[in-house]
């Protein structure tokens, strides 16, 4: 029998934090199309699929001429992409955390050629964990460590089932670890959310909190924790007694997990709400082993974070302009600067601000010049003018990935990438080499 | 007092980086001189004499006014490092006003931007508008922001402000913010600051507060369940020695910190 099908094993998902390590996908030989994936979830698994070529797929390099995109030759684009960046006077450098972290470098390096303004999605996610994290220091583990002895797992505001779909059987709740022989059964999951999801109705306690009022609670229960009666009868809409119940079930325990995720970093109080979640943690160490872990979302936004932070000390909102890096969150993070109109070209690699920023934000970004590095059609992409097409990373070519718990995983390729696409590191690698020359070193 | 003007004399399109402007930089210099230090405009170098109307002259630091007339609302870092002198701003000012400053005097008649007076080690800071966040508050990640000194805000100040602010009994330092309204998180992480509200105040205040006094004569949106009652009281004497009448409900807190803390904040009864 002839074999249709070649199939790469163990492939690192390039879809979201929880960075799965197993998957089997198929590709056939004759198209070189992925045609089966097994293992994946359905995101991860639509994503294979999503590298197939299609009409939202970009295959050459484009330019906006009067107004339409028009198919051009890689190097009158990289020329024309070369010239809005040196010509700009304050250019922001965005996105990142879909890619792989030898590109992730070369963006540093081209951000530190042009003085310009670099950021990745940490800045509207879990940017906020790493302000708390500057400010209060955190117990971290990594997620084996969870598998094989956590006996308490709390979801705060993060809802695995929908968002990191095999996380839950892979580290959290239903893999049986060295320790936890059982699985589920050894395990207690308590869910804190506002809303009754997918992840509370498997709970086996589930606390409703008010929308935006985490804050209070946590407070709540670290006041309890160091022995104070509190004068109120309900904080954050949950009643004392339940509180007084949870903070028995998470000293009772061996190894308790926080997980949180948007739900903590996102609502008001923001990294206030990391800050004491953290601060929780450590408190809880008096009493038992606890430790706490984000639930990133991009597969490689943490990859972000630490090749940001190992080349230029910090890990998002990062300002080159005075020829150094500089770090503050709010004056240099990309949304505030886009709001207050600071900027005057953006190259956006991996990422689509145009449907995740404000709209005041993205209708800035909209006006000046813009360079989109992007596999696909996206809001952002079609207003671009110059879109650079690349292939895909942990699919189309290789490269390193950190897991949400900082573990660096290598990914795979599976496939070449159709037409003439480049990796973003190539692109990046063409993009430095034309600044340099423009800019005349 | 030796006077120097500075009028801007352009529209900006970016901000303005201009920490050189401080007495303590212009103190025995002519206006030539002045004009020619360093600004930081986008990316680029620049000269206080490309943006400033330069006139005047200085003498030491203690006796050099600075006085800036025109908008400069998106000028930052006006007054960083400053040790001695004054400096008057007849506008809007941008962020960082301030920072760092350990002596001396600012004063902004009008609104400030964020973190105005961020990391304030003496002198006295005064903002005849709003302020925007981080008033008087720690940079990122220091775990010690405004440790002496006096701000004055007549309007509302922002989220987190006086962020980690620290106090010495040892050497009598009391940093100290007056303001006329605040958002939340106001006093977080204090450590000995002293903060006077004449309004109202968002959700929040003083959230792990180890130690320090917050006087509030209007309401608090929000009161944060770790903070206790503890009574009624009809002054409240802060620690720099200043003596607030009136009748006020004392909490202590925060006892997330601390089951027993001498943190406390008063709220108008």
């Amino acid at each position: 029998m002839v074999e249709k099908v070649r199939t790469v094993e163990d492939v690192c998902c390039p879809f979201c934090g929880t960075l799965c390590d197993d998957l089997e996908i198929d590709v056939d030989l004759k198209t070189d199309q992925v045609v089966e994936v097994r293992n994946g979830c359905q995101i991860g698994t639509k994503k294979y699929f999503s590298s197939n070529p299609s009409d939202h797929r970009y295959t050459k390099p484009l330019i906006r001429k009067n107004g339409e995109h028009v198919e051009v030759s890689w190097d009158e684009a990289i020329d024309k992409a070369a010239d809005i960046l040196v010509n700009a006077q304050r250019p922001l450098l965005y996105g990142f955390s879909s890619t792989e972290c030898e590109a992730q470098s070369k963006g540093v390096e081209l951000a530190e050629i042009l003085n310009a303004i670099l950021d990745n999605t940490a800045s509207v996610c879990h940017g906020p964990s790493l302000l708390a994290i500057q400010d209060v220091g955190a117990s971290l583990a990594t997620l084996g460590e969870i598998k094989n002895r956590a006996d308490t797992i709390i979801f705060w505001g993060s809802n695995p089932v929908h968002a990191h779909p095999r996380h839950l059987s892979r580290y959290s709740d239903f893999i049986r670890g060295y320790f936890r022989t059982d699985g589920r059964n050894d395990r207690y999951i308590v869910v804190v959310d506002p809303r009754y999801t997918h992840t509370a109705q498997i709970a086996d306690k589930y606390i409703k909190v008010n929308p935006s009022e985490d804050y209070e609670l946590i407070q709540a229960i670290r006041a309890m924790l160091r022995g104070s009666d509190l004068d109120v009868k309900e904080v954050s809409g949950v009643p004392i007694e339940s509180i007084k119940e949870l903070v028995d079930i998470l000293k009772s325990s061996n190894f308790g997990v926080v997980f949180f995720g948007m739900g903590l970093t996102q609502t008001l109080a923001h990294h206030r709400n990391v800050d004491t979640a953290i601060r929780l943690v450590t408190e809880l160490n008096d009493y038992t082993k606890f430790i706490l872990i984000p639930m990133r979302g991009h597969y490689n936004v943490t990859g972000a974070n630490v090749v940001f932070t190992w080349n230029t000390g910090y890990a998002y909102s990062i300002d080159f302009s005075r020829g150094y890096p500089r770090y503050n969150p709010g004056e240099f993070s990309s949304v505030e600067l886009l709001m207050r109109d600071e900027v005057d070209a953006a190259l956006i690699v991996a990422s689509d601000p145009g449907s995740n920023f404000p709209a005041a934000a993205v209708k800035n970004l909209f006006k000046h010049p813009l360079i989109a590095i992007e596999p696909h059609k996206t809001p952002t992409s079609v207003f671009a003018d110059v879109v650079l097409p690349v292939a895909i990373a942990g699919i189309e070519c290789e490269g390193t990935a950190y897991r949400m718990d900082t573990v660096p995983l290598r990914l795979r390729k599976v496939k070449d990438a159709p037409g003439e696409c480049l990796s973003d590191k190539e692109i990046l690698e063409r993009l430095i080499e034309k600044v340099r020359e423009k800019m005349g070193e | 007092m030796a006077e120097i003007n500075l009028k801007i004399k352009k529209k900006l399109d970016f901000p303005l980086e201009a920490d050189s402007i401080t007495p303590d930089n212009f103190a025995g210099k002519t206006a030539a001189a002045i004009k020619r230090l360093p600004l930081y405009y986008a990316t680029k170098q620049v000269t206080i004499g490309d943006f400033f109307d330069v006139s005047g002259k200085s003498t030491d630091v203690a006796d050099t006014k600075i006085i800036i007339d025109g908008d400069v609302s998106n000028v930052k870092r006006i007054g960083e490092n400053m040790t001695g002198g004054e400096i008057v701003i007849n506008s809007g000012v941008g962020m960082h006003v301030g920072n760092h400053m350990s002596g001396g005097k600012i004063t902004v008649n009008g609104n400030a931007d964020d973190w105005a007076g961020a990391m304030l080690e003496g002198g006295e800071l005064e903002i005849t508008g709003d302020a925007g966040h981080y008033v008087g508050s720690a940079y990122r990640g220091y775990w010690q922001g405004m440790k002496n000194g006096t701000i004055k805000v007549k309007g509302n100040v922002g989220v987190e402000s006086m962020l980690w602010a620290k106090s010495s009994k040892p050497s009598n330092k009391w940093p100290t913010l007056y303001c006329g309204s605040a958002d939340s998180f106001l006093g977080i992480h204090n450590h000995g600051g002293t903060i006077v509200v004449e309004g109202d105040v968002d959700r929040c205040v003083g959230a792990d507060q180890a130690w320090g006094s917050i006087v509030i004569k209007g309401k608090v949106s929000r009161l944060l369940p770790s903070y206790k009652k503890v009574g009624e009281v009809k002054e409240v004497q802060l620690p720099n020695g200043e003596v607030i009448k009136g009748k006020f409900i004392e909490y202590s807190g925060d006892h997330t910190i601390k089951k027993e803390t001498n943190g406390r904040l008063y709220v108008a009864a």
